[in-house]
C-alpha cells in the first residue's frame, strides 16, 4: 500500500503492516498502528572528501623528514619510537662521557696542577675520550651503536614500513643515506659533542689563550676526525647487519660480537704468540691504531698503522656493499 | 598516450630471466574506479611495481597520469596514493603521527602534513581514534589508517592493493564505501586489486583481468558481463523432454533440477525456448534474463577463453572468434 493514497499495488510486498491495513481499511477508516523505528534525523559520521591544493616540497624536504623523524624520536613523542631502554642508556652514556669534563672543571677550580695534568686536554686524554677501550669502547659506544642500529632497517622489513617509503618519491639512496646520517648524528652528539665540551671546558676553566688553542686545535680536530671514523665504521657495520635481518636484536648483538669478539680473539692470539697482526680483524683496534698514529698517542700495536687504515676502509666498503645490495632488494608489495 | 586514461601501457613486458612476469600487456585504465583481478601469480604485484617506476620493464612502454613509467617514477609516486596490501605501519606510533609522517615523506612540511593528517583520519572514520597507538587498532582500523596515509596529499589516483583483505563485514563495508566515495564524491580515480569479485563489483565500473602475466580481459564490467548472457527458466513437468528438445534445437542448456539456464543465442532465443516448451508440453513458470556475477565472468574467461582475449570488444564482437585469437593450438588457435 502506498502510504499517500492508500491503494494496494501489485508490486507491494505483503507485510504485517499492509495486511493489517487492508483488514482494518475494509470496514472503517481506521488503520492499524505498528511500532516503527524512529526516523533518522541526522548522521553522526558524514564522509566528506576535502581536496588539497598545496604543493609538495622537493627532495631535500623529504630527506629532511626521514632524518628528523629518526633524530627527534630520541627527544620527542610523535617521531620514531625508540625504546625506553635505548633512551635511558643514551642519557647514561652522555653523562658518563662527561666525566673528564667534570673532573677538568673540578681540578681547575681546586687549582692543583698535578691533578689537572691527569685529566686536562692532552694527546693521550683526547685519544682516550674517543678511542680509549675501557670503559668507552667496551661499555659505551659499541652498545650505543648496537641499540641505535638494531631496528633501523630490519624493523622496516618486519613491519612492512619499507612500503611507506618506497611508494613515496624516495629512492633507496636517500632512504638509507638519511637513516645512516640520523643514526650517526645521535652517536656524534654523544661522542663528538662531549669531546667538544671537554675541549671548551678546558679553555674556559683554565683561561687558555690563543697560543694554547693554536697549539692544541690540530690535535683536537684530528681527534674529531678519529671520532667520525669510529662512528662511521660502527654505523656502517651496524646498518649492514640491520639490513640482513628482520629483528632488532640480531643486528645489535652481532655488532657487539664483531667489535668485542674480534678484539678478544686478537688479544688471546697476541698473548700467546706476541703478534699484534690479528688486530686487523678487529674494527675497534684498527681505528684505535689509526687514531694513535694520527693523534700521536702512545702506539700499542706492532704492525704498520697503514694496514689498520686499509682494514678500516675494507670494513666500511664491505658493510656499505652489503647495505646497498640488501636495501635495493627491499620490496614495496611484500616482504 | 592520452588524457582519457590514468594508466596506459603498450606491450609492457617484464621478465626475470626465463620467467615472464608480464607478457606484452597493453592496458588502458580509465578515470574512475577500476578493479585489477587475477589469481595468485597473475602478475598483479609486478604490474604495480612496474607502473610505480620501482622496477624497469624489460620492454614496452607505459604512463601513469601522463608520466613515463621508465623515467618519471618519482613524479608518479608523488601523484598517486599507494595503499599496500601487507602491514605497512609502525605499531608503536600513534595513528595521527604515522599519517603525518607519510605526508612528510611526500614533501609536505610538518605543519601542513599534520593538518592534512587530521582531515584524512576524519575522512576514513578514525577521527576520534587518531591519537591511539596503532598496536591497539583492529585490522579494519589499520587498513583505514593505511588508506589515510595514501590519501593525505589528495592524490589523483589511489592504488589499493587488496584493501578489504582480512576485514570483517562492517570494516569491509566501511572500506568499500570510502573507496566508492573517493571516486563518486571526491572525483578521484581508484585502481584496486582484489581476490573478492564482490568488492570489485561494488566499487568499480571497469576491470582488468590478468592471467599468468597476460591480459585476459579488460573493459567495463557491464559490457564484460554481457559475454555470458543466459536466460533462466523454472520448469514444471516434462523437464527432461524440454532439455532434450532445446538441445536438439541447438541451444546450450545448463540444468539444475527444475531450473535451466540457456545461453543467449540471438534475438529469437526466447521464442525458440517457448516453442520447445509448447512442443513438449512443459510448463515454464518463470523466465528471466540471468545476470552473471563477476565471479561467473571470471570463471568463464579463465576457463573458456584462455589467454588470448585482448579486450572486452574481442569477446563481445565474436566470442567464437575470440576463442581462437592467440589461443593455444589444441584450443584451435595459432598457438602464438
Amino acid at each position: 500500500m502506498s502510504e499517500e493514497n492508500g491503494e494496494l499495488e501489485a508490486s507491494m510486498p505483503v507485510t504485517g503492516q499492509s495486511r493489517m491495513d487492508a483488514a482494518w481499511g475494509a470496514e472503517s477508516d481506521s488503520v492499524a498502528s505498528v511500532a516503527r523505528p524512529a526516523n533518522q534525523t541526522g548522521q553522526v559520521f558524514e564522509q566528506v572528501y576535502k581536496p588539497w591544493n598545496g604543493t609538495l616540497n622537493p627532495r631535500w624536504m623529504r630527506n629532511w623528514a626521514i632524518f628528523r623523524h629518526h633524530l627527534l624520536g630520541i627527544f620527542r613523542k610523535g617521531h620514531r619510537p625508540w625504546g625506553v631502554p635505548t633512551k635511558l642508556f643514551l642519557i647514561f652514556v652522555f653523562i658518563a662521557s662527561l666525566t673528564d669534563v667534570a673532573l677538568t672543571l673540578l681540578f681547575a677550580i681546586l687549582g692543583d696542577p698535578s691533578l689537572y695534568e691527569l685529566w686536562g686536554v692532552g694527546r693521550n686524554n683526547l685519544y682516550a675520550h674517543v678511542l680509549g677501550f675501557f670503559p668507552r669502547n667496551m661499555l659505551y659506544y659499541p652498545l650505543v651503536a648496537a641499540l641505535l642500529v638494531g631496528g633501523v632497517i630490519s624493523e622496516d622489513r618486519s613491519n612492512g614500513t619499507s612500503a611507506l617509503y618506497f611508494s613515496r618519491p624516495i629512492n633507496r639512496f636517500d632512504y638509507v643515506g638519511m637513516k645512516y646520517l640520523a643514526v650517526a648524528s645521535i652517536q656524534a652528539l654523544i661522542i663528538l659533542g662531549t669531546l667538544m665540551l671537554y675541549y671548551f671546558a678546558d679553555i674556559l676553566s683554565m683561561g687558555r689563550g690563543w697560543a694554547w688553542i693554536i697549539d692544541t686545535f690540530p690535535m683536537f680536530l684530528t681527534t674529531m676526525f678519529c671520532g667520525v671514523l669510529l662512528i662511521v665504521t660502527y654505523t656502517s657495520i651496524g646498518l649492514a647487519l640491520s639490513s640482513v635481518s628482520r629483528g632488532k636484536f640480531f643486528p645489535g648483538i652481532a655488532l657487539l660480537a664483531i667489535v668485542l669478539g674480534t678484539k678478544t680473539l686478537a688479544a688471546i692470539v697476541e698473548g700467546l704468540f706476541d703478534k699484534s697482526i690479528l688486530y686487523l680483524i678487529s674494527p675497534y683496534d684498527s681505528i684505535a691504531h689509526v687514531g694513535q698514529a694520527l693523534i700521536g698517542a702512545n702506539m700499542m700495536y706492532d704492525h704498520p698503522w697503514v694496514w689498520s687504515l686499509v682494514s678500516v676502509l675494507a670494513f666500511n666498503a664491505i658493510s656499505l656493499y652489503v647495505l646497498s645490495v640488501r636495501v635495493s632488494s627491499m620490496e614495496v608489495t611484500r616482504e | 598516450m592520452t588524457d582519457e586514461w590514468v594508466i596506459e601501457t603498450k606491450e609492457l613486458t617484464k621478465s626475470y630471466g626465463p620467467h615472464v612476469a608480464l607478457d606484452s600487456l597493453s592496458i588502458n585504465v580509465p578515470k574512475g574506479a577500476t578493479g585489477l583481478l587475477g589469481p595468485n601469480g597473475a602478475g598483479k604485484s609486478t604490474f604495480f611495481k612496474t607502473i610505480l617506476g620501482l622496477i624497469q620493464a624489460t620492454s614496452g612502454e607505459g604512463s601513469v597520469l601522463g608520466h613515463d613509467i621508465r623515467t618519471e617514477g618519482l613524479d608518479i609516486r608523488s601523484k598517486i596514493g599507494y595503499m599496500p596490501e601487507y602491514e605497512a605501519l609502525d605499531d608503536n606510533m600513534d595513528a595521527i603521527h604515522q599519517v603525518r609522517y607519510s605526508g612528510e615523506l611526500l614533501g609536505m612540511n610538518p605543519v601542513v602534513a599534520m593538518a592534512r593528517a587530521h582531515t584524512a583520519m576524519e575522512y576514513v572514520g578514525l577521527g576520534e581514534l587518531r591519537y591511539r597507538p596503532i598496536n591497539s587498532f583492529s585490522t579494519g582500523m589499520r587498513q583505514a589508517t593505511k588508506l589515510a596515509c595514501a590519501i593525505i596529499h589528495d592524490p589523483q589516483l589511489i592504488i589499493a592493493d587488496e584493501p578489504s583483505n582480512g576485514l570483517d563485514a562492517t570494516a569491509r563495508d566501511s572500506m568499500l564505501t570510502t573507496l566508492y566515495n573517493m571516486v563518486h564524491s571526491g572525483g578521484r580515480s581508484v585502481l584496486m586489486s582484489s581476490h573478492l569479485m564482490e568488492d570489485v563489483e561494488r566499487v568499480c565500473d571497469s576491470m582488468v583481468l590478468l592471467h599468468k602475466g597476460k591480459l585476459a580481459a579488460q573493459g567495463r564490467i557491464e559490457d564484460l558481463k554481457a559475454i555470458d548472457r543466459e536466460i533462466e527458466i523454472h520448469v514444471w513437468g516434462s523437464a527432461n523432454e524440454l532439455e532434450q528438445a532445446m538441445g536438439k534445437d541447438g541451444l546450450d542448456v545448463r540444468r539444475e533440477g527444475r531450473i535451466m539456464r540457456i545461453k543467449h543465442d540471438g534475438e529469437n532465443t526466447t521464442h525458440r525456448i517457448l516453442k520447445c516448451a509448447a512442443d513438449t508440453g512443459a510448463q515454464i513458470r518463470r523466465m528471466h534474463e540471468y545476470e552473471a556475477s563477476l565471479e561467473d565472468l571470471f570463471i568463464v574467461i579463465m576457463e573458456r577463453f584462455g589467454y588470448g582475449v585482448k579486450s572486452s570488444e574481442d569477446l563481445l564482437a565474436s566470442p567464437a572468434e575470440a576463442r581462437r585469437v592467440d589461443a593455444p593450438e589444441h584450443m584451435g588457435g595459432s598457438g602464438s
